[in-house]
C-alpha cells in the first residue's frame, strides 16, 4: 500500500517510545523518595531502552528502519544508604536505603524527550503539508 | 497516442524526482524517530540515483527515464557525533527535511504545469 503520509509509522512508534521515556522519567521523579515497593526494597531507577526494527519497503526499493519499542528496564544501580535512626524503614545501625535518583539527571533527560517529541512532531507537520501538496496536483 | 503525451522526458524526470523526494522524507523521518537509537546508522538516497537520473535525462531515453527505480541506503559519509555510534544528527536532519519540502513543491509543480499546458492543449481553456 502506498502510504499519503510517507514515513508516519517511523514517526508514529518514536512519538510513542518517546511518551514512554517521559512517563517513565516522571515515574522516577515521583518515586524518588519511595523506601518500599511492593517488593519490600526501595524503589528501582528504570531506564527505556530503544530499539530499531528494519521495515522492508514493499516495493523493493530499501529498507528503512522504525523504532520497535521502548522497553522498560530496572537499572542496577545501588540503593543509597542514608542514616536516619528515626526512620520507620531504618536497619539494626540506623541506614536507611534510598532510591539512587538524581532530579537533577532526570530532569536533563526529560528535556532530552521532549525535544526529540517536538523533532518527530515537525516531521508529522511536514509529511501533511506534502501530502495536500500532493493531492493539489494538477489543480491551479 | 495518449501514452505519447505522457512520455516527454521532461515530465517523466519530474515524475522520478518526486519518487525520490517522498522516498528520502521516508529515509529522514526514520532517521529522526532514532535520533536516540545506540549504534543507528542514517538512510539517505542512495548516490547512484542522481547520477543515473541525470544519465537519463541527458539520454532523454524516455524508457531509459521509466525504468530508473530510487532506493535507500545507509548514509557511508556519516560520523557518529556521539559515543552510542549513532550517525544521525538533528540539526542536519531538520535542514534535510526544509529542503526536501522545497524539493516536493518544486516537483508538484513542475507535473501540475505539465499536465495543466496538456488540459490547455485539450480544452483551449486555461
Amino acid at each position: 500500500m502506498v502510504d499519503l503520509l510517507s514515513g508516519i509509522q517511523s514517526t508514529s512508534a518514536a512519538l510513542n517510545a518517546e511518551r514512554t521515556r517521559m512517563d517513565v522519567i516522571s515515574e522516577n521523579i515521583a518515586n524518588a523518595q519511595s523506601t518500599r515497593g511492593t517488593d519490600g526494597k526501595p524503589y528501582q531507577r528504570k531506564v527505556v531502552v530503544f530499539e530499531t526494527a528494519l521495515q522492508q519497503a514493499l516495493d523493493g526499493t530499501g529498507q528503512v528502519a522504525t523504532l520497535k519499542s521502548a522497553r522498560i528496564q530496572k537499572e542496577s544501580r545501588p540503593a543509597l544508604m542514608v542514616y536516619q535512626p528515626g526512620h520507620p524503614h531504618a536497619d539494626a545501625r540506623g541506614f536507611v536505603a534510598m532510591p539512587n535518583i538524581s532530579i537533577h539527571e532526570e530532569m536533563a533527560d526529560f528535556i532530552a524527550a521532549s525535544r526529540t517529541f517536538e523533532a518527530n512532531l515537525a516531521i508529522v507537520r511536514n509529511a501533511k503539508a506534502m501530502a495536500l501538496q500532493t493531492l493539489a496536483i494538477g489543480k491551479k | 497516442m495518449i501514452d505519447a503525451l505522457f512520455n516527454s522526458p521532461n515530465y517523466l524526470a519530474a515524475k522520478k524526482s518526486l519518487d525520490a523526494v517522498a522516498l528520502r522524507s521516508e529515509a529522514i523521518a526514520a532517521n529522526i524517530a532514532n535520533l536516540e537509537t545506540p549504534g543507528y546508522k542514517r538512510v539517505d538516497l542512495s548516490p547512484s540515483f542522481r547520477a543515473e537520473l541525470e544519465r537519463a535525462c541527458a539520454s532523454g531515453d524516455p524508457n531509459q527515464l521509466a525504468s530508473l527505480r530510487p532506493a535507500l541506503a545507509a548514509d557511508p559519509s556519516a560520523v557518529p557525533t556521539g559515543r552510542d555510534g549513532n550517525t544521525v544528527n538533528l540539526e542536519k536532519e531538520m535542514m534535510e527535511l526544509n529542503s526536501n519540502m522545497l524539493a516536493h513543491s518544486l516537483e508538484t509543480q513542475l507535473v501540475s504545469g505539465a499536465l495543466l499546458k496538456l488540459k490547455l492543449a485539450i480544452t483551449g481553456k486555461s
